[in-house]
């Protein structure tokens, strides 16, 4: 099997050398400069050294195409030169979790490979490669291959070095990238990130050529202590794209934090059993760009969020991905990390009164009319222990720091395998009014959330990854009424229906008349 | 007495046929031809309409009636249709029961926010500490266009710098509305492609929105929840105009003036 497997592909090689690329269709560099200097110049630089405009507020950095470095390619481990193809799926479907966008919709395809043939002139690439990653035959995905393909994951940390155990790629490890930026492991739970899609072909292909100007090797490298056949790389595949299938996918229609109604104890614990049931919804987190100062490099683009409340309290627990857990003065988080080292964080923001009508307070940190109140909380530093503070501002400059004890806010944490947990439980209602939500069931309440990573460009203040207003919603226990009322009006129905056949029973006398003696129908007349 | 005619339809049944006709011929019509999902309160009331007027036809003449009523009758009086009673008088008061209690369920949509993306501007605002008046403000570099169409290029080109050191994040590289950071905004950024956006609009009023941001729009547009920042803030008047001349250049559109309407 194997064997005419290798044969058609030397065929299909042996094709290629012929012809040229087979798919592609032959592009025209000058041309493709007249694109690249409207569309891509911008980011990428005129010279095709990644060095345009935004080059600093851009997470990865656009590429440098004169270092010949391709993360996403076909061409085999050794080989560095791509395929044409790699380079045209990336303009025309965009790099996931980047900056670079899908140019299909306003690039034809001649445009594409035009842009093809004059980016690769950065490197001077000038032939197609040698040798292409060898695919031998797709194991399809099994429960059997994924455990096979954990186990290799795992074995001898050869992924979890970098990608952690749980492949969030918790940080155990410093890494750098081609221009000795620092750069982070993929965390593999989160698919919308991977920059040549998720499905297990192209993560096969990663694991054999490694990732070029990054630490990522190639385990299809036979000097490797770490190589893999070819086999136990599609294990491995599978392996890894079911790390993606984790919920965690933000869903546009759910903008509503549901909490619900419990009798007894709200959860103490932010492990306890009841949140595995409880609704969770995830929200997009966007960097702080819209006062001073503007951030631009976030680690995390997600949290998700689960709230419960009883009669006295509410409780909300936030979870995301954090790859490192940042503690100021902790030294195996200093090698981590460039200094300084700050208190990861999280926090949520309320109006301080529950709008009656459309408008609520400016989402950033509110306005004059319209305050609001923040419940912030700190990972804490060596020396000290995990904070929870309260705020009310007016804008992001009128603040007024608060005792949270006044208002009977507390916080606690955890943090596992790369994601932090954190429950906050505050009364329903508080002794100030005029600072603080006074929670009603039944009623949508604003609500919007921010994070740090400390561990990240030194994530403080107002450089931090936030969501725009969303809305909580403590769920009315909704009782028997519906219940009720639907058997009351099921029995109505039922009973009137009945006394209409009853009240007929008389006149069905005359059906059966007209059945043995139509002569005597007369007497029925009326009916 | 028996005058009733033996129809291919019993009348009851051409009723409900003309009925179940409407009801999907609107939904024919506004959904699929149309586009446009009819909203479920205008629909309700349509078919009351319908039915109403459906049920005054067919009851027009006393016979006409007495026909349409006939099978309703028959199926209460005639003992043959027994088996079928049963099953009615079970199914009907379930159905109600089950309407009953779907309808008062709690619903836990989100609420529905409207408002409006191009308000209309002001006379006049107020940024970089000075009064402008949006009738008769223009864009400075816009003459150049055809007075000078070399500098005109590199006023684009510094424009775009600006774009995409600060603007590209949201609205994107394509000026599409769909920038790396465009998904975790609620309302999403504006699609300057669309022919509906600046195409529609004249430079003065992409000065005063860009200008003021978010927080500078009348309350119908949302201020509260538009990402758009102050740019007074972070960017100088030049830099705003060259951005404007960049909006309409890379996107090939025209903006509107006074002197063309």
């Amino acid at each position: 099997m194997a064997y005419t497997n290798k044969l058609a592909l030397l065929a299909l090689c042996s094709a290629l050398f012929a012809a040229g690329p087979a798919m592609a269709k032959p592009g025209t560099a000058d041309k493709g400069k007249e694109i690249y200097d409207k569309r891509c110049t911008w980011c990428h630089g005129d010279e095709g050294d990644g060095k345009g405009a935004a080059k600093d507020h851009l997470n990865p950095p656009p590429r440098d195409f004169t270092s010949g470095n391709y993360k996403i390619r076909s061409s085999d481990f050794e080989d560095l030169t791509p395929n044409d193809d790699d380079i045209f799926r990336m303009i025309r479907d965009g790099m996931p979790g980047t900056a670079m966008p899908g140019w299909s919709d306003i690039l034809s395809e001649q445009d594409i490979w035009d842009l093809v043939a004059y980016v690769k002139k950065f490197a001077s690439y000038e032939k197609p490669p040698a040798k292409q990653v060898d695919f031998g035959t797709q194991i399809s995905s099994s429960a059997e291959s994924i455990e096979k393909g954990k186990k290799l994951f795992e074995e001898g940390d050869r992924c979890v070095e970098c990608h952690g155990k749980t492949g969030k790629g918790s940080a155990s490890k410093r890494l750098k990238g081609e221009a000795g930026e620092r750069t982070w492991p993929r965390n593999l739970t989160k698919p919308w990130t991977y920059r040549g899609s998720a499905d297990p072909k192209d993560i096969f292909a990663r694991i054999s050529t490694g990732i070029a100007g990054t630490e990522m090797p190639s385990f299809a490298d036979p000097k490797s202590k770490k190589k893999l056949s070819i086999e136990e790389r599609w294990h491995v595949a599978n392996y890894v794209a079911s790390l993606a299938q984790t919920g965690k996918k933000v869903s546009a229609d759910n903008t509503v934090v549901k909490a619900d109604k419990v009798e007894g104890e709200l959860p103490a614990a932010t492990d306890d059993a009841r949140w595995e049931k409880s609704a969770a919804t995830t929200f997009y987190m966007v960097p702080q760009i819209i006062g001073k100062e503007r951030y631009f490099l976030p680690s995390n683009d997600t949290m998700t969020v689960r709230a419960m409340y009883n009669d006295k309290a509410v409780a909300m627990l936030l979870e995301w991905d954090d790859r490192t857990r940042s503690t100021p003065g902790d030294d195996s988080a200093g090698k981590l990390a460039d200094a300084p080292i700050e208190e990861d964080g999280a926090a949520v923001q309320l109006p301080v009164v529950i709008p009656s009508e459309m408008q609520k307070p400016y989402f950033g940190m509110g306005d004059a009319a319209h305050p609001v109140n923040i419940w912030h909380w700190k990972s804490g530093s060596k020396d000290a222990p995990e904070t929870i503070n309260m705020l009310n501002s007016k804008g992001f400059k009128e603040i007024e720091k608060r005792d949270a004890a006044s208002a009977g806010l507390t916080a606690k944490s955890s943090y596992t395998d790369g994601t932090w947990r954190v429950l906050m439980v505050r009364p329903l209602t508080t002794g100030a009014a005029d600072k603080d939500m006074q929670f009603v069931e039944g009623k949508f309440i604003p609500v919007a959330f921010a994070a740090w990573d400390g561990s990240n460009n030194s994530e403080k203040g107002s450089r931090h990854t936030m969501t725009t207003w969303y809305w909580l919603l403590l769920k009315p226990a909704t009782g028997a009424r519906p219940l009720v009322t639907a058997l009351v009006v099921a029995a109505l129905f039922a009973g009137g229906l009945l006394w209409w056949a009853g009240s007929a029973g008389s006149k069905a006398a005359c059906w059966s008349l007209k059945e043995t003696a139509p002569a005597r129908r007369s007497t029925c007349a009326g009916a | 007495m028996n005058a009733t005619p033996k129809r291919a339809i019993p009348r009851l049944l051409q009723m409900v046929l003309v009925i179940l006709g409407a009801y999907f011929g609107f939904i024919l019509l506004f959904d699929v031809l149309l586009g446009q999902l009819i909203p479920k309160s205008l629909l309700t009331m349509y078919m009351v309409f319908v039915v109403a007027g459906v049920v005054m036809v067919f009851t027009f003449t006393e016979e006409g009636a007495q026909e349409l009523a006939g099978p309703i009758k028959a199926l209460v009086e005639d003992p043959s249709r027994k088996m079928i009673r049963n099953v009615v008088f079970v199914i009907v008061p379930l159905l109600a029961g089950y309407y009953t209690y779907t309808s008062m369920l709690p619903s836990f949509e989100a609420p529905v926010e409207l408002r409006t993306i191009h308000p209309a501007p002001p006379n006049k605002f107020k940024a970089y500490g000075k009064s402008y008046n949006l009738t008769t403000l223009e864009n400075p570099y816009r003459k150049f266009e055809k007075e000078d169409p070399a500098k005109f290029k590199a006023l684009v080109k510094e424009g775009g710098d600006v774009y995409i050191k600060n603007c590209q994040y949201c609205h994107g590289d394509k000026l599409d509305g769909k920038g790396p950071y465009a998904s975790g905004l609620n309302p999403t950024p504006l699609n300057f492609q669309d022919v509906g956006t600046i195409a529609q609009l004249q430079e003065s009023f992409l000065f005063w929105r860009i200008a003021t941001g978010g927080p500078g729009l009348p309350a119908e547009a949302a201020p509260w929840i538009s990402s758009m920042p102050v740019w007074q803030d972070f960017l100088t008047e030049d830099e705003i105009w060259k951005v404007i001349l960049f909006l309409y250049n890379y996107t090939g559109r025209q903006p509107r003036s006074w002197s063309h309407e």
